[in-house]
């Protein structure tokens, strides 16, 4: 299991949750997706796993590692990539990844791999040598999913992933995340809005709404659970309790 | 290896074009401003009246004084009984005086008998600022104008001149330089001695203030950019620590805040040598330098020492504390500061009380003595912590210890809280969901 997680709690004001006791867990090369509403909790989920913001209450683990006890180790284990992420503007598309490249380890050769597998992937070309202050927000999303699985990390944690992306770019990305998952069996926590994505890309999904997890599971089961055609109806049905 | 990558990363953002051209638009600013600076004190400095005291009675002595105003000085003759070169600090004290010159009881005797007469100046140092700063121009106008009398004098009294008498025509007196600082009195030009002090206690000060203000600024500015660029979740999330960005990022802003200052001091030396260069140094040698008795002259540095202005190792060191603290504090309220920006302009509003507390104390200790102010403005100064550090050197030369140990116990309190609230803020939640309208509380804290 690569990631666990139990009871997991995180309240901004007293006495509201904005994630309430949730648990799931997510085994070594699945690809899990939280879906819910707007508020639901998702990146508030997605923050605390990433070590950002501490828990209230319960806890996880990350290929056996508690997020609250050893985050650094949590953090040697995992990508994330916000939602509404940016770059450092100042610096050359290629410089970013090398940057960041050298967070993750301090060994040359294995920086250049790095690099060289994030270039491939982001498919910017010529324009990696130029600054980040003139990418479009499409191409800035490419860059920094291109680094968020260069290091080919145990968990990638991509909150909604493919926001801002045209559709053939996402489709890309998708077939990519699909890749990586059974080829090289990293696993992925996602978040969406896109039913269409999720019901593509996923092993099971989480559906979650004002900071409860109220359905977990494979999307084949969750269609049949909730007698639904897609994924929207299940969402729907489960949603709107 | 990560610590190098991020400083690496943090420079090259600091380092920009454009901080590179106001880095020397400033420094050549500094130069004019110098300048034109130096102009004005020296207009401002001729109108006043000179403080003579006339310990000769004679006709001579009392006609010469009366005729001074002809060759362009005024005196104000001052009444002291018994004094004498010991007694002279506590007799400029009483009398509130910052420079007097003092005519010798022999005056007239050596004058009319056609031998060198002697003059004493007697200057007051009391501390820093560019308000207590020597000024002697007064006093070496005093005397060229009674060297002139005398030669005048002498010129009209012989017809045949013997070598003697024509050196003496050329050097008619010679003049003895006093300085009195914390109660002792030295022999040495005090504008030999402010000089090196000014150098000191303003180039130090100044020095301090750049580094402050541009460190605290761009840390400020390397915590506000990644939050609001919406960089810092991505690089808090892998797999290098909060304090190894802490780090990265304060040695960056104190690496640049040198490179800046360094600059700025060359800027500076050369406004401090416009506002000076003329005055203070035709003061040391009010005559021909030919001729000089340089049985007179000093060292410098053993008056310092003498009167208890010189700075030991010891105090040194404690100078050296004082401004490391001072930087430390400065650097802990913008990375406090810098977590509650949202956006650019939260950022402007944010660092203008961190700008205003650095500049405003160092606007003031530049130009006044901030112990010999009311008891309200000294502690309203000193309640902001970076006071301290540009009155550091001037406390521990003019004796104030104690107000420097103070000091340096406030500002350790002082950092200790900052730190506290810094460290918390960075490791904890409150760095991601702190903002400006929830700053009052917070801020309120951390000031105290
Ligand atoms: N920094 C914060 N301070 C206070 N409340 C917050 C903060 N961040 C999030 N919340 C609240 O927590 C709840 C969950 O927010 P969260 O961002 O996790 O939702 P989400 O599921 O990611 O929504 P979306 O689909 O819109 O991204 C919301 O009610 C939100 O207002
Ligand atoms: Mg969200």
């Amino acid at each position: 299991m690569i990631l666990e997680v139990k009871g997991l709690t995180k309240s901004y004001k007293k006495g509201i949750n904005a994630v309430d006791g949730i648990s799931f867990d997510i085994n070594e090369g699945e690809i899990f997706a939280l879906i819910g509403p707007n508020g639901a909790g998702k990146t508030t989920t997605i923050r605390m796993i990433a070590t950002l913001i501490t828990p209230t209450a319960g806890e996880a683990f990350v290929n056996g590692h508690s997020i609250v006890k050893s985050p650094s180790k949590v953090r040697e284990a995992i990508t994330y990539l916000p939602d509404e992420a940016g770059a450092y503007k100042t610096m050359k598309g290629i410089d970013y990844l090398r940057f960041m490249a050298g967070l993750f380890s301090s060994d040359k050769a294995e920086i250049d791999k790095y690099v060289e597998r994030a270039v491939n992937m982001c498919g910017l070309g010529n324009r990696l040598e130029e600054k980040i202050n003139s990418y479009s927000r499409g191409m800035i999303r490419k860059l920094l999913l291109s680094r968020a699985v260069m290091n080919r990390p145990k968990l990638a944690i991509l909150d909604e992933a493919t926001s801002g992306l045209d559709v053939i770019n996402a489709l890309d990305i998708r077939k990519t995340i699909k890749r990586l998952s059974k080829e090289e069996g990293m696993s992925f926590l996602l978040s969406s809005h896109n039913m269409l994505e999720i019901e593509y890309v996923s092993d099971r999904v989480g559906i979650m709404a004002n900071g409860h997890l109220l359905e977990v599971g494979s999307i084949g089961d969750l269609k049949e659970k909730h007698g639904a055609a897609n994924l929207e109806e299940v969402f729907e049905k489960v949603v709107s309790v | 290896m990560r610590f190098g990558n991020m400083l690496k990363k943090e420079l090259s953002q600091l380092l920009t074009k454009q901080a590179i051209i106001s880095m020397f638009v400033t420094c050549g600013l500094l130069m004019m401003l110098g300048k034109t600076m130096g102009s004005t004190i020296e207009g401002i400095a001729t109108n006043n009246d000179i403080n003579v005291l006339c310990l000769d009675s004679s006709q001579f002595a009392s006609d010469m004084l009366d005729k001074l105003s002809d060759y362009g000085t005024n005196v104000k003759r001052i009444d002291v009984q018994g004094f004498s070169s010991d007694t002279a600090a506590q007799t400029l004290h009483e009398k509130d005086l910052k420079v007097l010159v003092v005519i010798p009881a022999d005056f007239s005797e050596k004058a009319e008998s056609g031998k060198q007469a002697d003059v004493e100046v007697y200057t007051l140092m009391s501390g820093t600022g560019l308000a207590s700063m020597v000024d002697d121009s007064l006093a070496s106008d005093c005397v060229s104008s009674i060297e002139s009398y005398l030669r005048d004098n002498a010129e009209s009294n012989i017809v045949g001149l013997t070598e003697d008498q024509s050196k003496l025509i050329r050097k008619p007196m010679l003049m003895a330089e006093f300085t009195s600082a914390n109660g002792r009195t030295a022999k040495a030009p005090a504008s030999e001695l402010s000089g090196i002090l000014m150098s000191v206690n303003m180039i130090a000060p100044m020095a301090v203030f750049f580094l402050l203000f541009m460190a605290s600024q761009m840390i400020m500015t390397a915590i506000s950019t990644e939050k609001i660029d919406k960089t810092l979740e991505t690089l808090l999330s892998s797999p290098v620590s909060r304090i190894t960005v802490l780090t990265a990022k304060m040695t960056a802003a104190v690496i640049v805040a040198l490179l800046n200052s360094l600059t700025m001091m060359v800027g500076f030396a050369f406004y401090i040598s416009g506002m000076t260069g003329g005055g203070t140094m035709t003061v040391n040698m009010p005559t021909g330098t030919d001729e000089v008795d340089l049985s007179g002259a000093v060292d410098v540095f053993k008056a310092m020492s003498e009167l208890g202005i010189s700075l030991s190792a010891g105090k040194l060191a404690l100078v050296g504390l004082e401004l490391f603290i001072t930087l430390a504090i400065g650097l802990s309220v913008a990375l406090i500061l810098g977590a509650f920006a949202s956006d650019a302009q939260s950022t402007q509003t944010l660092i203008m009380p961190l700008m205003f507390a650095t500049m405003i104390p160092f606007m003031i200790t530049m130009f006044m003595d901030v112990n010999s102010m009311p008891f309200i403005a000294k502690a309203i100064l000193y309640i902001i912590p970076f006071t301290h550090a540009y009155t550091a050197i001037g406390n521990l030369a003019f004796g104030h210890t104690g107000v420097f140990i103070g000091g340096l116990v406030y500002q350790i309190l002082f950092l200790a809280v900052t730190m506290f609230f810094a460290v918390r803020i960075f490791t904890t939640d409150l760095l991601f969901t702190m903002k400006l309208p929830g700053m009052s509380k917070t801020q309120a804290k951390s000031q105290n």
